[in-house]
């Protein structure tokens, strides 16, 4: 059995106005391959303007369970130097589609220097995950117009995707739904 | 990555199972992290890799008809469709990776057949009617269960199926569309949607899995919100919705018994032949060998891409250093 690639965090950006989130991973050889094959699995659809991806072993991710009972994991091996790292947080548990969402970068000597930082300045709403990523590990898709249209714009030409493509076929099902309230009659 | 899975033997087991089951009840996700039960994460990855490996599979009888598409239309619709069960794997084995098992792991389970996979995809594709079949009953069944499946307890696996169940309803529409054109059409597409539906309809009833009263991991997963609804709820809800709109389509459904309980607002049908579902499951369905086969297949001819793209990585990397 041969190993599989190693494996990338796949972060999307729906609209320029909302941040990139972490939707998922891939396996790939090198950035460039996790990148397209991001795009194949995360926006076959029309939802996306841009992609970041990053190896996980490169990724510190602590929950606040952790940090509460002080049993941080270990963090990757840092870079000697001072970095800038992107900060990603998770604030909400109650629905599904919650993500772990970008919310700024900073300076660091370590992740673990780059989390007590994120931690004094992200105070603005409760993180229930941090995700800390020396930005030197980030490779992103293109934001001139033209890779953006080539990449992300094709899926919104194929309508026949789109289940709105084949309108109501035969009665729509709340035909054959009892109608409510037959029963008190 | 979930680094404490809770063993009953753990000392404070009791406690975190109490504070898990209240965040459960109150509606919260468990995200990759979290404390959980090594019972509900066992329960997940089976799962949630049987689901994978189902689209993984799924590929392959409406792959193989591809290249005989009636029109282009029909092509591209078919091809989009297969793209999505392919990212649809991709996305489940993400989720599944989620809770420490490696994806070399549930591929070596996949290709040696240890894994498990939908039983439906172990019946072969005769007739192109099949393809509209496929997306009417096999994908139609298969959003009852995804569904509720979005509704579950583990935040990556209820993101995968909103995600999926998106894209799934695609899949349906087309196929609904393709066979209901069938069957308005010359006697002889007529016969060949009717013929289809006869050799489905079964299989997908098979599909949503045993009675109830069979299916002895069910209570645990609906405690623990992995699942909302047992599987005759689901088969329920399924024939409610399908076996008036086949029968309004002018076509039958191989069942003498199935009829419409107006007391309960439910069509009733017949008993199901469990041997025949046990037989498949256990590998001797008509296809299980060969669609084994070609997955092997598949990954000992793709083996030269993933060395070459493994060397050229490698190469990139000395290159970067080197400068």
């Amino acid at each position: 059995m041969d190993t599989q690639w190693p494996r990338w965090e796949v972060f999307k950006q729906d609209t320029p106005a909302k941040p990139h989130q972490a939707v998922g991973s891939v396996h790939a050889a090198d950035p460039f391959h996790a990148l397209l094959t991001a795009r194949n699995v995360f926006a076959r659809r029309p939802q996306a303007v841009s992609m970041w991806v990053a190896p996980a072993s490169a990724i510190f991710s602590v929950t606040q369970e952790e940090l509460a009972e002080g049993q941080e994991p270990k963090p990757p091996a840092p870079d000697p130097r001072p970095s800038t790292f992107y900060v990603f947080r998770k604030t909400s548990h109650k629905r599904s589609m919650t993500f772990v969402d970008y919310v700024g970068e900073l300076e660091a000597a370590s992740p673990q220097q780059a989390l007590e930082l994120a931690r004094q300045r992200f105070t603005d709403a409760e993180a229930l995950a941090w995700w800390v990523v020396p930005a030197s590990s980030v490779t992103k898709s293109e934001n001139s117009p033209e890779t953006v249209e080539s990449w992300f714009a094709p899926a919104k030409d194929k309508t026949y995707k789109q289940q709105s493509y084949y309108g109501v076929v035969g009665s729509h099902v709340s035909k054959f739904k009892r109608p409510r309230g037959e029963d008190d009659e | 990555m979930p680094r404490k899975f809770g063993k009953p033997t753990d000392p404070d087991y009791e406690a975190r199972l109490a504070e898990f089951e209240a965040r459960i009840a109150r509606g919260e996700k468990i995200e990759p992290g979290d404390w959980m039960p090594e019972e509900y994460r066992r329960q997940l990855v089976r799962m949630i890799s049987q689901h994978a490996h189902s689209e993984v599979v799924g590929m392959l009888p409406e792959g193989a008809w591809i290249t005989r598409a009636p029109s282009l239309k029909r092509k591209m619709i078919l091809i989009a469709k297969v793209q999505d069960e392919a990212g649809h794997g991709q996305y489940l084995y993400h989720a599944a990776e989620t809770l420490g098992v490696t994806r070399e792991e549930m591929l070596e389970a996949l290709l040696s057949g240890k894994a498990k996979y939908s039983s439906i995809f172990n019946y072969p594709t005769l007739t192109w009617a099949d393809i509209g079949t496929i997306g009417w009953l096999v994908d139609g069944a298969a959003i009852k269960n995804q569904t509720m499946l979005a509704q579950c307890s583990y935040g990556p696996y209820s993101r995968a199926m909103v995600r999926i169940c998106a894209e799934e309803t695609f899949h349906h529409k087309q196929g609904k569309e393709m066979v209901i054109t069938y069957a308005k059409g010359t006697p002889k597409q007529r016969a060949m949607a009717q013929d289809a539906i006869n050799r489905w309809w079964w299989p997908a009833l098979m599909m949503l899995g045993p009675h109830d009263s069979d299916s002895p991991n069910t209570p645990t997963l609906v405690k623990w919100g992995v699942k909302t609804k047992t599987n005759d709820e689901v088969r329920q809800e399924f024939i409610n919705e399908h076996a008036p709109e086949i029968l309004e389509a002018g076509l039958t459904l191989p069942d003498p018994d199935l009829r419409y309980d107006e007391a309960t607002g439910n069509w009733v049908h017949g008993p199901i032949n469990w041997d025949e579902f046990w037989a498949v499951v256990n590998g001797n369905g008509p296809m299980n060998k060969e669609r084994l086969e070609a997955r092997r297949r598949a990954h000992a001819e793709g083996a030269w891409v993933r060395e070459a793209l493994a060397v050229y990585a490698a190469r990139k990397q000395q290159t970067a250093v080197a400068v």
